[in-house]
């Protein structure tokens, strides 16, 4: 097996240009458990752990540009403010070890359902940075999941970075595991509400081949919340909204049975998350300055 | 007398301070060692000219080994030799306590569960062993198995009875019941579990000028060494086993299959080999905890008071040897009633060995026992710390004989008062806080305590210094630590002028690290050679430059001791909150309060009791050995998948201890490594059903499984 070990951006776009089937190699926290468990050998690894602006962000006006290795301990620090869905996801993974190394961009590469950025990053309506010296493409998060473990990256790009726009009103992340702690996500959702454009948008983790949005609960509970008009008075939806967008999300989801938990449980599960998560953002909502202007 | 260092008087009597170490905190005296990465362990200690073994384990779960292509992998880079079935060494029978069928490696073509070794890979390096082993065909005549447990398997038979403790039939249980107003008929199920110690086993063998030199991760080097010496028909004379330094243990480190294999590589390729277990292989072929179901039928008068316990208990073993989880040992000493029957069951399956796992019967046993109390106490409406009380028995219930001493009725006082159990409502499903049901429970739990026999020997150097030597064994428990304490006091000399020398089979007889009786068993031998040494230095003038050395050996004393039942006890108490939406249960605080005799070294003994509470709540609500039937391979063998409980699943457990003199042993020594898994997984079960008005009668109490069970309406 080589080790390619680019000391600069340039030189891992032109190493992975060369050695398309060379795979990258981040925190590792993925990769180096199924190059133990044997699920895969490659040729060779490519190893971005020299390259210094993977591991820096940058924020502007309306979106960070989130580097494809910093690390989750470094987003739960620093980006509470811009990227609280993220920064509540980031919390829920693993341990604090595996959080020092272990960042968004692998969970990208990865792209398992169970990967705990996914509902977030759907939520927000990330767009993810795919380089290759071809140039630069710009994926929208909706597209990026194509199947279990599969992503929509080609053989010679790298992911450079996650362009998440800042938080423009409250969001939130829920996850349940069968312990605390250091667990896989029996299933996991992320909600988003977005007031300057008086949308909502939604993310599924564990319950579907690939991360999903729960698009017709979105619809519904955006046509909802105008129809009420909601962003407006501040008013909490009907209990009988939240009953049925939590239905909504449970409908979305295509769980299977398996040791951490049958297909109806985290049907059922996921409908309470979704409940429980609108509340929660519906009243940070109400609690903030919610002028449409202040985004 | 000008020497002013602390040296044994002439007169036998000493210039140090007298006493006080037992009893007060002391760090590990290799704690440091440990922290900074000094320690080594088995796998650490570098010998040259290592050679490494990588076990390649059965696929199937029942047949035969048709062919293995050993000529592929013998050729690859660096495989010094495969060691199988038509090549391995004879083995004579042999076992810990009797013949033990999981010993008996590579003797035949016999595939018995899926896991078990088949053959061994020795190379020049781990990764090459690794390969080697990963390269090795073998193929299966496959039979049909049957790996799927339930108590009413027709394989299953009555398990023959334990020496001390024979089935119990006091009284006539069916009268009593036929005859009692009130009665409890449930049926209980622990799932398979694992020993999960942080350290996988390794162990390296070689032979040096006609000797046997093992350095392991074990128990108890001494019965080690003397189940190898049977094993391959050897001298024991000229076997030594060591292990210095062990990441735990919790019963599964007997004699492991690692060590077995390495002893035949060895042997086979004359030169030291080293065969580290991974973790997974760990799962396979360290030994678990069996599933059980449990039948408990509890009958008592209006009041609570007991007429009749009937425990009736199933788990499986394996093929190849029979393995029996005692789970009725509690219905024998807990509680008084007119009338005790227990019966146990052993099916035979095609699984890996069961063994020893922290509180053997006692963990899956009390969970029975002490949920089908708090299910009698409901039943009667009697508060069940109450209903305990009144069910406290003055001798054996059905031995009759006296406790050596007892003290659970303390233990279940101090801990509801310092629990604040006064103030407990008994209505379940009552009390709410947001998404969360709160509840609180009780559970009692016990565990055999007493001595085995042991040797020590100290020897008084003329520095002032002693060395203890007894082949005790430390697997983080803090035992050599505590065995400094009980020699200084037993010298009457400052623990900084002891040393320990431990975990050597060389060191002479003596117990190991289980069934919670090593530091008594072990403190036992060095008190009587502490005293035959101040005998001896009383007839000196001085120590001479290579010391004088005392002896203790209590086979004697112990062959002596009369009959009682000796236990440790203890009362815990849980509260929980269970989430109404999701299923989640949480533990909020615990509190174990024990009777455990006497305590050597609060330090580690609290760490001891809290580290058995802590792998009790894991097994209240995580662990589960996951097993396919279609194969009978675990599914779960790994950490991923296997869940112990995490930090974040451990709250505030706090763990004391009432005083409890136990005068039936010099030591006055019960020991307190599993009595804190005894109980704790009911208490927490109960507390469940405080919170929820559901009983869960099935371990691990499951988010899915409390969601499923109906309880109020999510919100
Ligand atoms: C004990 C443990 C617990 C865990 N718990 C959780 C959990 O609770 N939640 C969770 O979501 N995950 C969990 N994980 C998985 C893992 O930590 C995360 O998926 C993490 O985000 C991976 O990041 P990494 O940098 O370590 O990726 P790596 O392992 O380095 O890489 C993962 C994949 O992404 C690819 N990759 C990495 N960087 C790039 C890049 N810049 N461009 C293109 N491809 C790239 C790699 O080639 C590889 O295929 C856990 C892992 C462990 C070992």
């Amino acid at each position: 097996m080589d080790f390619l070990r680019p000391a600069s951006w340039q030189e891992a776009l032109a190493a992975k240009a060369e050695y398309p089937t060379a795979v990258p190699i981040a925190g590792g926290t993925d990769l180096m458990v199924e190059i133990n468990f044997d699920h895969r050998r490659p040729d060779a690894l490519l190893d971005l752990n020299r390259i210094t602006e993977l591991r820096e962000w940058e924020t502007g006006r309306q979106t960070v540009r989130l580097g494809a290795s910093v690390p989750y301990s470094r987003i739960m620090e620093h980006l509470r403010a811009e990227l609280p869905g993220l920064a509540q996801a980031a919390h829920t993974v693993a341990s604090p070890q595996i959080r020092n190394r272990g960042g968004v961009g692998g969970n990208l590469g990865t792209a398992s359902p169970a990967g705990d950025a996914h509902p977030a990053l759907l939520a927000s309506g990330a767009r993810i940075e795919a380089v290759s010296v071809r140039g630069t493409r710009m994926i929208d998060v909706d597209d990026f999941y194509l199947g279990v473990k599969r992503n929509a990256l080609a053989p010679d790009e790298l992911i450079r970075a996650v362009h998440l726009p800042k938080a423009t009103g409250p969001q939130a992340f829920a996850k349940v595991g069968t312990r605390n702690a250091m667990v896989i996500a029996v299933c996991a959702f992320g909600l988003a509400l977005h007031p300057d454009r008086r949308t909502v948008r939604t993310g599924i983790g564990s319950a579907a081949p690939t991360p999903v949005r729960a698009r017709v609960a979105e619809d519904f509970l955006t046509a909802a919340l105008a129809d009420g008009g909601h962003w407006d008075s501040g008013r909490p939806p009907a209990p009988s909204v939240a009953a049925e967008f939590a239905r909504l999300v449970a409908g979305a989801a295509n769980p299977i049975d398996d040791v951490r938990g049958t297909a109806a449980y985290r049907r059922h599960a996921l409908g309470v998350l979704a409940r429980r998560t609108l509340g929660w953002t519906w009243q940070a909502y109400r609690e903030q300055d919610r002028s449409p202007a202040c985004a | 007398m000008t020497d002013t260092t602390a040296r044994p008087r002439t007169d036998g009597g000493v210039v140090a301070p007298a006493g006080g170490a037992v009893g007060t905190a002391r760090t590990r005296l290799e704690g440091r060692d440990k922290v900074t990465g000094a320690a080594r362990y088995a796998a650490d200690v570098p010998f040259d000219g290592l050679a490494h073994g990588w076990l390649v384990l059965s696929t199937v779960a029942r047949g035969r080994i048709t062919s293995m292509d050993t000529a592929a992998v013998l050729g690859m880079p660096g495989v010094l030799g495969v060691v199988h079935h038509g090549n391995a060494p004879r083995l004579h029978p042999a076992g810990l306590f009797g013949p033990d069928g999981q010993l008996q490696l590579l003797q035949d073509d016999r595939v018995p569960h899926v896991g078990r070794p088949v053959a061994l890979v020795v190379a020049r390096t781990p990764q090459q062993a690794r390969a080697g082993a990963a390269a090795l065909t073998v193929t299966y005549a496959q039979e049909p198995h049957d790996t799927v447990f339930r108590a009413g398997h027709p394989a299953g038979r009555p398990a023959p009875a334990a020496p001390a403790r024979p089935d119990a039939d006091l009284g006539d249980v069916e009268a009593e019941i036929a005859a009692a107003p009130v009665v409890v008929d449930q049926r209980y199920t622990t799932p398979e579990e694992h020993h999960s110690a942080m350290e996988p086993h390794a162990s390296m063998a070689r032979w040096e000028d006609g000797r046997l030199e093992v350095v392991d991760s074990n128990q108890g080097s001494f019965m080690v060494a003397r189940v190898l010496a049977t094993l391959f028909g050897l001298d024991q004379e000229i076997v030594r086993v060591r292990a210095e330094h062990v990441g735990g243990g919790f019963g599964s480190k007997g004699v492991g299959p690692q060590l077995v294999l390495a002893v035949m590589a060895a042997t086979l390729l004359r030169r030291p080999v080293r065969v580290a277990l991974t973790r997974r292989q760990v799962f396979s072929t360290t030994g678990l905890r069996p599933a059980t179901e449990q039948r408990l039928r509890l009958a008592s008068d209006s009041t609570g008071r007991l007429r009749a316990i009937d425990h009736a208990t199933a788990a499986f073993t394996s093929t190849i040897q029979e393995y029996v989880e005692r789970n009725t040992e509690a219905s024998n000493v807990m509680y008084a009633a007119d009338a005790i029957r227990t019966r146990t069951t052993v099916v035979p399956l095609d699984l890996p060995t069961p063994g020893w796992m922290r509180g053997p019967g006692a963990a899956a046993g009390s969970f029975a026992l002490e949920s089908a109390m708090d299910e009698l106490a409901q039943a009667v409406g009697v508060d069940p710390v109450e209903l305990r009380l009144r069910n406290e028995p003055s001798a054996g219930p059905v031995s009759g004989l006296p406790f050596s001493s007892r003290n659970l009725a303390a233990c279940l006082r101090e801990g509801a008062r310092r629990f604040g159990w006064a103030d407990r409502d008994p209505r379940p499903g009552t009390r709410r806080e947001g998404r969360w049901l709160l509840g609180t429970g009780v559970a009692c739990g016990s565990y055999g305590a007493g001595a085995l026999p042991s040797t020590a020997a100290i020897t008084a150097r003329a520095d002032g210094s002693y060395t203890v030597s007894v082949g005790a064994a430390d697997i983080g428990t803090g035992a050599r630590t505590a065995l400094a304490l009980v020699a200084a006091d037993a010298l009457g000399v400052p623990p900084e002028s002891v040393r320990m020398r431990i975990a050597d089979s060389r060191l002479g007889a003596a117990w190991f690290a289980g069934g919670s009786k090593g530091t008594a068993s072990w403190s036992w031998a060095v008190t009587a050679a502490a005293a035959d040494l101040r005998e001896r230095l009383a007839s000196v003038d001085r120590v001479p430059p290579d010391g004088v050395t005392g002896r203790g050996d209590t086979t004697d004393a112990i062959g002596a001791l009369g009959k009682q039942e000796r236990q440790s006890y203890g009362a815990q108490f849980a509260e929980v909150a269970v989430d109404t939406g999701t299923g989640e249960v949480r533990v909020r605080r615990m509190l174990g309060m024990f009777a455990a005799g006497r305590i050597v070294n609060p330090l580690t003994a609290r760490s001891q009791l809290v580290g058995g509470m802590t792998m009790g709540l894991s097994m209240a609500l995580h662990e589960e050995g996951a097993r396919d039937e279609a194969l009978g391979a675990l599914v779960n063998s790994d950490f991923a998948g296997y869940h112990i409980s995490a930090h974040a699943d451990v709250p505030d457990i706090e763990a004391d201890w009432v005083e409890d003199v136990d005068d039936s042993n010099p030591s006055g020594i019960k020991g307190v490594g599993e009595v804190g898994i005894a109980g704790t997984a009911a208490a927490i079960a109960n507390a469940v059903w405080h919170a929820t008005g559901v009983r869960h009668r099935a371990l691990p109490v499951r988010l899915d499984r409390v969601l499923e069970s109906g309880f109020p309406a999510a919100r």
